[in-house]
């Protein structure tokens, strides 16, 4: 069976969440522009997907969201990193690194002696 | 200060949902339209623009749903959410829901009402003290048939009998007869009981006393009681009782009976027979009742019974034609004939229940189809896959309970109806109710239900490959599950064939006993049963010509009692030189008639003459009889110009002068109705205590009712009188059979209709999953009618599998049938070959709106559309 692409391993869909925040305080659909953006279209998830994802950060207390006015002067919600967040976002930042650098550390050696 | 959010977060979602869904439904509506921009900078046109956004975003429902459930404490999300979860999506697909609820009420109502009737009747025990203790007894003859006891007979057992707390008879059937209380003429239901009756059937009085020893004796005072609603309502409810105008006299009213009580219907009054003269050992007119003595088996009575038979018969030989006695438990006296007859009814019922439940199930695995996508995305976004089946299981809780409610209501209305309708058709139906019990009954089915609709689909649902469905694989996996629909859609099928089979055997059934020879005519013809007291002949032949003269009306005849009626009792017959006690050499009905009777009745003399006015009272004694009594006495020889005589009635020789067809209808033995025929003119007084004026009418007998009643009225203004229709006798000795097809043509009806709902769910469904593929032939030529042809074939081939296993299925449950056939055979070709065709041509009716459909199926959308 092969692996579809673009699908997501569970929780990283949050990660990418807070690392699109840390570049500001944004609304929903900006986020989702963000994402897309950021990994180069890889990331193909429907847009809707980011509200239920961010309700469950807003619990974690990882983010706090406050309704602001737009430049084209509308009524959004503006979602940010709490410090608890950013915190959040580093140590899981870190062992993303540890681990996907052991795993093609790995795969690599893998692929030197096949 | 994580936590603090947190608390602040979920607190927050308990109690300010409604605020939070609106900002929701706000930050998704600014989400649509950014995107919606964004997709017109990079040149798309507005519409297009909007349609892909969209697409991009997902379902917003699923979407603001899962966000929802992020929010609130999570034990009372649970119960809450899914519950509005489930009303909500409930709301917004208004045909299904109706479907589902309308089938639901259907199926659960019909059965709770069914299991109301079959309760009523069958299981819950008489309205008596220990009535498992009471018993009938009634007379054999020799030929083993059962008889209503006499007199005598009655008054023997009465005293010698050692296995009983009492014995006590009524007087065959209630009567109907004109009462005045105070200056009001009313017409009531009468019944005449003996001594003890009611201290028999364990019923105290609600005021007064019941009748004393004195009173039901000879020549006791005339005395009535009455019941409670007779008491309330015609009399007021006045104490002291006083008395009541019985017609003859004034009858001083003692007693009123216990409010609800009833026996053998709504009898209002109750009279004391033995006040009036104990008649001959072998004149039928009662009903023995007893009550077992305690622990005391039904057979140490049934035997006591049989040795006191044989005693009574050595004493009194031919006068009595009881050889043996037949001892029943009073319930199954009541209704034991109706047992088969309700347990089919129910069981069509449970069929029915099937059916909608088979139904809703189909429709469930076809909405979890089309939402399989949707399912498979929330899924993989992290909704716990429990969840989603906890959702659907409560989606479905709603919709049977919602179902149960709608069909409790349903339920009642058909218990109302049935009590008014059907209370005339099956005894004990005037207690009809919905009570606790069947409430418990209620809320098992829906229970059951429950089971079946609602987790199986859900689990089904949630354990299909994610993965698959995500990908929009149409492939093995669509087709197996349409395979386990269709099979479903089959069975239904296949039930409705049973229940079509068995109501047109039963229509059939009644066909057969209306058309039935009886050897008259019975249509047209209205009947006037008047008792005439002491009334000189010339006075009957008065009201006799008074009647006939009636506009409409073209012949008149009196006799004394009506066509059929009180057949089953005969009295001996002799030849000159029998001996005339046991031997009897035939057993025959005795009939009075006017000389018009064979005339109005158009019942054919097939040798010798009729009777005529000159047979009058002075003149020779003469009778008319039956083939089959000719045959016993004088088999081979030409019976005009006999004689024969019995002891019943007749105590001198009559002359044979004619011999007509036998009168008989289809629930007596053709054959065995043999009948003696005499003159009104020359019956003895005792003959002729009641009459029956037989009036052949032009049309309709039943329009010219209220002209007889009125020149009844005019004739003999202080007669009560009676009217009827003749049919109407064949009509009530087939009233159970009426009963059960009623029931069976409803059951039919409804199961067609969700048969064909159901074929047309599953048609509509395929056609839209194969809508690319039939655009893709119809892109290669496939004409029009060549797709709809593929369509309803593949409706067909569905429905005849349903119709060979339902055929399959009829040859067994038919057996049910069986006893109550009349005139076709239970597993009757053209029944079964009708039945088949009919939902064969259902199955067409189903597909045909999917088959045009998918004939105007545009190639080019559907190929896109993926």
């Amino acid at each position: 069976m092969t692996k579809p692409e673009g699908e997501l391993l569970p929780g990283t869909f949050e990660l990418l969440l807070l690392k699109a925040l840390s570049l500001g305080a944004m609304h929903g659909w900006g986020i989702a522009e963000r994402i897309e953006r950021l990994s180069a279209g890889v990331f193909a998830v429907q847009q809707g997907a980011v509200y239920p994802a961010l309700q469950r950060l807003l619990n974690r207390g990882l983010v706090t969201a406050e309704w602001r006015i737009t430049e084209k002067s509308r009524r959004a919600r503006y979602y940010r990193l709490t410090v608890a967040g950013r915190r959040h976002l580093e140590a899981e930042t870190a062992w993303w690194r540890r681990a996907t650098g052991g795993m093609s550390r790995v795969l690599r050696a893998a692929e030197q002696e096949s | 200060m994580a936590w603090f959010h947190a608390i602040r977060e979920r607190l927050g979602g308990m109690f300010r949902g409604g605020a939070r869904d609106r900002a929701l439904a706000e930050e998704i509506r600014h989400h649509l339209e950014l995107e919606t921009a964004r997709q017109i900078e990079r040149g798309h046109p507005p519409e297009r623009a909007r349609a892909l956004a969209r697409a991009r975003f997902g379902n917003p429902e699923w979407v603001s749903e899962d966000t929802r459930d992020e929010r609130g404490i999570p034990l009372a999300r649970g119960i809450g959410n899914d519950l509005r979860w489930a009303i909500r999506s409930l709301r917004k697909q208004p045909g299904f829901t109706a479907l589902a609820l309308f089938t639901l009420a259907l199926g659960i109502g019909v059965t709770t009402a069914a299991f109301a009737v079959l309760d009523t009747v069958l299981l819950r025990p008489l309205p008596y003290a220990e009535s498992g203790r009471l018993v009938v007894i009634r007379e054999r003859a020799v030929d083993r048939s059962v008889m209503f006891p006499s007199y005598p007979n009655f008054a023997d057992w009465r005293e010698r009998t050692r296995s009983f707390d009492g014995v006590a008879s009524w007087q065959t059937f209630p009567r109907s007869q004109t009462v005045s209380v105070g200056t009001e003429r009313l017409r009531v239901v009468s019944l005449g009981v003996s001594r003890r009756f009611f201290e028999v059937l364990g019923v105290r009085p609600f005021l007064g006393r019941t009748f004393t020893d004195l009173e039901n004796a000879l020549g006791g005072p005339p005395v009535v009681m009455v019941s409670h609603a007779f008491w309330a309502t015609q009399m007021a409810g006045r104490t002291p009782l006083g008395s009541i105008d019985l017609g003859a006299t004034s009858a001083e009213v003692v007693g009123v009976l216990p409010p609800g009580f009833e026996f053998l219907g709504k009898t209002e009054l109750f009279l004391p027979h033995e006040r009036g003269p104990g008649t001959v050992r072998n004149a039928h007119n009662y009903i023995v009742i007893a009550r077992l003595a305690p622990n005391t088996p039904l057979q140490t009575a049934q035997t006591e019974m049989t040795v006191l038979s044989q005693s009574l018969l050595a004493v009194h030989g031919s006068a009595t034609q009881a050889v043996d006695a037949d001892v029943q438990p009073l319930r199954e006296y009541l209704v034991g004939s109706y047992r088969t007859l309700l347990a089919v009814v129910f069981g069509a019922a449970a069929l029915v229940l099937l059916i909608a439940c088979t139904n809703l199930v189909s429709a469930q695995l076809a909405r979890g189809l089309t939402r399989g996508r949707d399912v498979a995305i929330r899924t993989a976004l992290g909704a716990p896959r429990f969840r989603l089946v906890r959702q659907l299981a409560v989606e479905s809780t709603v919709l049977t309970g919602g179902g149960t409610i709608l069909g409790i209501a349903l339920a009642l209305a058909v218990v109302r109806t049935v009590r008014l309708f059907g209370s005339a058709l099956v005894p004990r139906l005037g207690e009809l109710a919905v009570d606790f019990r069947t409430l418990a009954f209620a809320a098992l089915v829906a229970v059951i239900t429950m089971g079946f609709v609602g987790f199986y689909p859900a689990l089904r649902l949630a354990g299909g490959n994610i993965i698959d469905t995500l990908r929009g694989v149409r492939g093995p996996g669509l087709v197996v599950r349409t395979v386990v629909w269709r099979m479903l859609v089959g069975f239904q099928v296949a039930i409705a064939v049973v229940l079509v089979v068995g109501s047109a055997l039963l229509i059939r059934t009644l066909g057969n006993i209306m058309s039935a020879d009886t050897g008259l005519n019975v249509r047209g013809v209205a009947t006037a049963n008047y008792i005439p007291r002491d009334l000189q002949p010339q006075e009957f032949e008065r009201i006799r010509t008074e009647l006939a003269a009636i506009p409409g009306v073209t012949g008149a005849a009196l006799a004394n009692r009506l066509p059929f009626a009180w057949s089953s009792y005969s009295a001996p017959v002799r030849r000159p030189g029998d001996p005339g006690d046991r031997d009897w050499p035939a057993l025959a009905g005795f009939r009075v008639v006017s000389p018009e009777y064979f005339g109005v009745l158009e019942q054919p003399i097939l040798k010798g003459r009729g009777f005529t006015p000159d047979d009058r009272a002075v003149s020779q004694p003469v009778a008319i009889i039956t083939p089959g009594i000719a045959e016993q006495l004088w088999p081979g020889e030409d019976p005009i110009g006999k004689q024969i005589s019995s002891n019943y009635m007749f105590d001198r020789w009559l002359t044979v002068v004619g011999v007509a067809a036998e009168a008989s209808h289809w629930s007596m033995a053709r054959g065995g109705q043999n009948e003696i025929f005499a003159p009104l003119a020359q019956a003895p007084q005792e003959a002729r205590f009641q009459l029956t004026a037989l009036l052949r009418t032009r049309g309709e007998p039943r329009a010219l009712l209220p002209a007889v009643r009125a020149r009844f009225r005019q004739a003999a203004p202080d007669l009560p009188v009676q009217l009827g229709i003749l049919e109407d006798v064949i009509e009530r000795s087939a009233a159970d059979r009426r009963f059960a097809m009623l029931a069976l043509t409803l059951f039919g009806s409804v199961a067609l209709l969700l048969a064909g709902v159901g074929i047309y769910g599953v048609m509509s469904y395929t056609v839209a999953v194969r809508s690319q593929e039939i655009g893709v032939r119809m892109a290669l030529g496939a004409t029009p009618w060549a797709v709809q042809a593929q369509i309803l074939r593949r409706a067909l081939f569905m429905a005849a599998g349903g119709v060979a296993a339902g055929t399959l299925a009829g040859l067994f449950a038919t057996r049910y049938l069986q006893s109550i056939l009349y005139g076709v055979t239970r597993l009757d070709p053209a029944v079964f070959a009708a039945s088949g065709g009919i939902l064969l041509l259902t199955a067409l009716l189903g597909a045909y709106l999917p088959a045009r459909r998918s004939s105007r199926i545009d190639p080019l959308t559907t190929i896109r559309a993926d």
